[in-house]
């Protein structure tokens, strides 16, 4: 049998919830799917050794629903991966994040796990992660008595590393519901065909007219230690003309642009020229469905 | 704490620890020693169970979660001693060899006719590809849900 | 052979099935008894370590928690299956990260793995050996000092003249092959309860062997055998992996409830279970093959090392049986071989389904293919030139006979049934398809690209091999079978062989059935129990069935003898009259139907006939010379032929497999439900071995320690498996049935490597072919242990 051995809270709004993570001389975590955390908490995971008390989110409705409201489509940070699978509005809208969250874990993770737990430990494979910033995402972090708006970009500081203040909480991601005509891809590798960690993660939204990209957005994860856009690329690509060449050159500077970031590793010698091979692929395959 | 929810159809009011798992409260408190642990890390799906329709790794889970909740495990799908059909096909097609994959195996199976009675052959494989299996190599296991489908459809 | 049978061949539902649908089946951590206390290792991070002290002084005054040492062990604290070195606790030095030092028991499982940080252990690093390659060299570490020397054994094998043989060849062709450490991977983690008796002791667990156990037991505590009761709980599978840590385990529990008088349970997690269980042997083959340009092969020169890590376990009959099959199912004139296992601090190894098969295999079906390739002829055909028929002699001089030698049988069924020959001239690539990439320049030149076209390529491959049937000359070969029959009908039936969980107990219940003419569901299987039955040697080497088989027959046969003398007595029946039984009833050649099998059992009853009997089967004489590697190694055969059909990515170096036929001769099925499922089951561990299983280490220390990193096949890993009986003659076992377990294993990654081959136009010489061995031609892995997710 084992024990988690430390205190539970279980608010049942959030203004309880708030109150409680105000409390300053408490080392306390968010306990929401707990696929994470329990693990982590198990095999006594350096992230969890000091936390005294989990605050369990999943009574609180507010934080657990899916909406579209004006042009923004709101997720709760505690909605699974399984609602957000199945759920319409993501469906007709996010394909990139369904098709994200449907390959993550199993079937019985993807019911419990939450789209807020996935990156708040800033973990370089959370694999909603390169959809998310592709899609623009924002989060909503709330405190005692404060608010905040900040884009998932800023929020993801370094290497399990957040913006989140100890006192805050991620209360809902916010997605402006993309344009019509944008249409993209996600590609995941794993080493196993299912329940597979991400070895490689992409994911690409564009615009085509006139057979050039007239807006691209390109983020990858599992390649670089934090999920990023590629913005230098992004603006360079504006308005070329879409041919090989133009392909071949755009997955060349993605393959720069992370060596930038990583320099030569152990893991680079596989994963620099497969992130550019498999990105060419990907870039064809959205050229060729349009 | 006290907690109060539907095991197998029953409803049951039990004082918890708070901080242990699912598994702990059904293996070592109740006695249900039919959900098995292998891994403890939500990798293997052996300790698979129903909770409010839908299948989750109770050892991920902590005790005092399924309050108010409708849990459900694999000595809970029979009634009145008659097998559930997808018992009896896991019987019929050879579904099953050490065992010990196999409760988890089921209530994934279970949970998945519940939402879907009408799954394809890679739907089923989805349903359970987190539950791993060792011995069976998966394929007659596959038949025993196809079959079950069909039969609970009538 | 008349193969017509009632029962056997049919598809029967097993006789534990119904307990383990509905949850009821108690495996050993399913259990628990009043007071009963739970024991927790200590180990420390170190590989090659002498201990100076132990201090337990944080812990000492504790109530109600023990601490255990070697000191308690009364016995023997040297164990093991083959050779003694095998510490039941480390108290002097450590050898490798799984060894136990010590352990507490208390009831607080939670308390105990807070105190277990209290212990301290001072201990000194000794230089290590990780290196399998160097443990001969003379300035070698040495892993056990008082053996002198790091060889565990040695297994030479000459035939012919291999010199000669190399001068009459046309072409010589030389390849070192390697293979990857693995994991059983059960997925029921080990567990053991040791329950003191008035006087002795009862253990309950999941154990392999449960008279091995008791052996072990006894060693380590002093008490006589009979003094010590092995109960085999359900048995969360094995393939090999629950017998040495299951025996020390088990000892270790009984040395602690000794002690305390008190129930203890050991029960591992799934990271201590990766940690201490011996893993299959990772090879480095090295082959040179001479061959005419009609595709003779004239010579074979072997050489083996394998890595046996820190204890010796079972690897000189695992090696054993490498030296016997090294050259594969090939009719070689010349041959000379050389196997040798050491020891290193690396995690131990022993048993694995397979059992020193899958290596050479891989190596060797590897080497036919590359051959066919440079002589321009197809996979199959290479086969066909080498491969052996009836008469035939094997690389250790054994003439094959008495059965049906069945290689090209299996072989031509499995290039019809997947049109193999063709596709695979189709598939075929004249160079490598694959890119070379330069570390040091990694952004792709232009015409790196992949064209999106090219990206998938399919392949096709094959392989084939033989395989000795139960033990061989690895030891003494016979079974015991106690059968019963109550007056109301029903039979039962126990044997010394345990079940695995692959459905043993089924395929001898089908056995009995057959032979007495009654349906399987009157017969039961009794509980295992070391005290009730004498020792039929372990179920290991596929054994169960021929060994099994024998024996039930033998004591069906005795009975039912009985049975027609008590119904010629009964029914007034002429002494030439043949009486027969079928599906419970019983006719008479000359009256027909006269009643049905339950009567014949009350009319025993009224006639005071004696309705028990003791089976036995003896495998036949096989003899071995240990010097030259020549004799009859075992006393029958079977053989098999996989066909695996993938497509690659060449870009990323995914291999899908889209299907994998299997073929293979078992002899006789005797459970058809239970024989696909061997199939199943076998080809789909052989992928994961193919493909991406593999345990690696830093220094001795383990990285893949739960199912998260350590990746098996899941449901969606392998698209379609087709399963095909060729059922070959055979005078031995019961019925002729032989095995098949292990055979549907040891092929699935031999076909894979060679389909990747096809695809992609070039070799691979280090299993498993995983996404960096596919895209750079080797391993990369990470400098330190940290996962990703810490
Ligand atoms: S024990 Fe819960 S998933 Fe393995
Ligand atoms: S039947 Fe043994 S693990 Fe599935």
């Amino acid at each position: 049998m084992i024990n988690l051995n430390c205190k539970i809270e279980t608010p049942k709004n959030i203004d309880e919830l708030l109150k409680l993570l105000a409390v300053e001389n408490f080392n306390s975590k968010i306990l929401a799917g707990g696929t994470d955390l329990i693990v982590g908490k198990i095999q006594g995971s350096k992230r969890f050794v000091d936390t005294e008390l989990l605050i369990d989110i999943n009574k609180i409705e507010e934080l657990h629903k899916i909406d579209l409201i004006d042009d923004k489509i709101i997720i709760g940070a505690s909605t699974t991966f399984s609602e957000i699978e199945n759920n319409k509005i993501i469906n007709e809208h996010l394909p990139l994040l369904k098709k994200a969250v449907s390959k993550i874990g199993s079937l019985q993770i993807r019911n419990r796990a939450t789209i807020a737990g996935n990156f708040v430990n800033n973990a370089p494979c959370a694999d909603s992660v390169p959809p998310l910033l592709v899609y623009n995402a924002e989060l909503e972090l709330i405190s005692f008595g404060n608010k905040r708006t900040i884009s998932l970009e800023n929020f993801l500081e370094a290497p399990y590393k957040t913006q989140l203040q100890k006192s805050e909480l991620v209360s809902k991601i916010i997605i402006p519901v993309p344009d019509k005509n944008i249409i993209g891809d996600f590609y995941k590798l794993g080493r196993r065909r299912a329940v597979a960690i991400s070895r490689i993660t992409l994911a690409v939204l564009c615009r085509i007219e006139n057979n050039s990209f007239d807006d691209i957005r390109i983020a990858s994860g599992a390649v670089t230690p934090i999920g990023k856009r590629f913005y230098e690329i992004e603006n360079f690509t504006r308005e070329k003309r879409i041919n090989n060449d133009l392909l071949i050159n755009l997955s060349q500077m993605l393959g720069e642009e992370i060596l930038k970031i990583t320099g030569l590793r152990w893991s680079s010698a596989y994963k620099l020229p497969v992130v550019q091979q498999m990105f060419y692929q990907l870039l064809n395959n959205i050229v060729i469905k349009k | 704490m006290k907690i109060k929810f539907y095991l197998n159809k029953k409803e049951i009011e039990i004082e918890v620890d708070p901080t242990i798992r699912l598994i702990d409260l059904l293996r070592e408190k109740l006695n249900l020693t039919g959900t098995k642990e292998g891994c403890s890390i939500g990798e293997c799906g052996a300790c698979t169970v129903i909770v409010d329709g839908k299948a989750i790794n109770s050892c991920l889970m902590l005790a005092y979660q399924v309050d108010g909740c409708n849990v459900i495990t694999i000595e809970g799908i029979s009634e009145d001693g008659k097998l559930h059909p997808l018992q009896e096909n896991f019987l019929k097609t050879g579904a099953i060899q050490c065992g010990f994959c196999t409760p988890g195996m089921i209530m994934s199976a279970y949970a998945l006719l519940l939402e879907n009675p009408n799954p394809t052959e890679e739907e089923i494989k989805d349903a359970i590809a987190g539950n791993l299996c060792r011995c069976t190599g998966y394929k007659q296991i596959i038949d025993a849900i196809e079959v079950s489908a069909k039969e609970l459809k009538g | 052979m008349n193969k017509e049978f009632s029962v056997i061949g049919k598809s029967v539902i097993r006789e534990d099935a119904f307990d383990k649908v509905t949850g009821k089946a108690k495996f050993a951590d399913d259990y628990k008894f009043d007071e009963m206390l739970y024991a927790k290792m200590i180990r420390i991070k170190a590989t090659h370590a002498k201990i100076n002290s132990i201090d337990f002084s944080e812990i000492e005054n504790q109530k109600d928690i023990y601490v255990i040492t070697a000191n308690d062990v009364k016995g023997k604290n040297l164990v093991g299956l083959i050779k003694h070195d095998q510490p039941i606790f480390c108290n002097e030095k450590v050898v490798t990260p799984g060894d136990v030092i010590a352990m507490i028991v208390g009831e607080d499982e939670d308390k105990l793995e807070h105190l277990a940080k209290k212990v301290k252990v001072n201990f000194t690093p000794l230089p290590t050996l990780t290196d399998p390659t160097k443990a001969l060299d003379p300035d070698s570490v040495l892993i056990h000092p008082e053996e002198k020397s790091n060889l565990i054994i040695h297994h030479p094998l000459r035939k012919g003249d291999i010199e000669k043989g190399f001068s009459e060849s046309d072409e010589i062709l030389e390849q070192t092959y390697t293979t990857q450490l693995i994991e059983h991977a059960y997925i029921e983690p080990e567990s053991v309860i040791a329950i003191p008796k008035e006087d002795g002791i009862k253990i309950i667990g999941s154990i392999q062997n449960p008279f091995t156990t008791r052996r072990i037991v006894s060693l380590a505590t002093d008490l006589p055998l009979e003094k010590i009761e092995v109960i085999q709980a359900q048995l969360g599978g094995s393939f090999g992996g629950k017998d040495d840590t299951m025996c020390i385990l088990s000892a270790r529990a009984a040395v602690a409830s000794l002690k305390t008088n008190k129930p203890i349970k050991i029960k591992y997690t799934r990271e201590e279970s990766i940690l201490e269980s011996y893993k299959r042997h990772p090879y480095i083959l090295n082959y040179k093959v001479g061959y005419t340009k009609d595709g003779k092969i004239k010579a074979m020169k072997i050489d083996i090392l394998a890595d046996g890590g820190a204890y010796c376990s079972m690897s000189p009959f695992v090696t054993w049986r490498t030296v016997v099959q090294a050259t594969g199912p090939y009719e070689i004139e010349n041959v000379h071989t050389d196997v040798r296992a050491v020891y290193t601090n690396n995690p131990y190894t022993g048993a694995m389904r397979g059992f020193g098969s899958p290596q050479p295999i891989f190596a060797q079906e590897s080497l036919m293919d590359e051959i066919a390739i440079r002589l321009g002829i197809t996979p199959d055909e290479i086969r066909r030139i080498n491969g052996y028929k009836n008469g035939s002699v094997t690389a250790t001089g054994q003439k094959l006979q008495n059965h049906d030698v069945n290689i090209l049988t299996v072989l031509n069924k499995a290039v019809a049934l997947t049109n193999f020959s063709n596709k695979w001239k189709e598939y075929k690539k004249e160079k490598s398809v694959l890119n070379e990439y330069e570390f040091e320049k990694p952004i792709l030149k232009k015409n790196k690209f992949i064209d999106p076209k090219k990206l998938y390529q399919k392949g096709i491959g094959l392989a084939v091999s033989f395989r000795g049937c139960s033990l061989g000359a690895e030891g003494l070969d016979e079974t015991y079978c106690y059968m019963s029959i109550e007056k109301n009908g029903l039979v039962k039936m126990l044997t010394g062989l345990a079940e695995n969980g692959q459905g043993l107990r089924t395929t001898l219940i089908i056995t009995a059935a057959e032979t007495l003419g009654i349906i399987p569901d009157k017969i039961q299987f009794l509980e295992t129990n070391t005290s009730l039955i004498k020792d039929s040697g372990p179920t290991v080497a596929s054994r169960g069935t021929i060994m099994g088989t024998g024996s039930v027959k033998n004591a069906a046969e005795i009975l039912k003898e009985r049975l027609i003398k008590i119904v010629k007595k009964g029914f007034h029946l002429d002494d030439n009259d043949v009486i027969d039984f079928r599906e419970n009833l019983v006719f008479s050649r000359k009256k027909g139907l006269l009643t049905n099998f339950d009567f014949v059992c009350q009319l025993a009853l009224e006639q005071k006939e004696n309705l028990t009997a003791i089976g036995y089967y003896k495998s036949p004489e096989v003899h071995w010379n240990e010097h030259n590697g020549q004799g009859d190694a075992y006393f029958t055969y079977v053989y098999g032929c996989q066909v695996a059909e993938v497509t690659v990515n060449i870009g990323t170096g995914e291999v899908f497999l889209n299907k994998i036929t299997a073929v293979h001769d078992p002899g006789t099925v005797i459970n058809r439900l239970g024989a696909l499922g061997q199939i199943f089951g076998g080809v789909t561990q052989g992928a994961g071995y193919g493909i991406f299983e593999e345990i690696t280490h830093e220094d001795g220390m383990i990285r893949e320690l739960n199912f998260d990193q350590y990746l098996i096949p899941t449901a969606k890993d392998i698209d379609e498996i087709k399963p095909y009986f060729v059922e070959g003659n055979d005078i031995y076992g019961g019925y002729g049935a032989k095995s098949l377990g292990e055979p549907t294993l040891e092929l699935t990654a031999a076909a894979i490597a060679n389909a990747i081959r096809n695809a992609t136009g070039k070799r691979f010489f280090n299993l498993p072919i995983n996404l960096e061995e596919l895209v750079l031609g080797k391993k990369i892995r990470p400098q330190n242990l940290n996962r990703g997710s810490l």
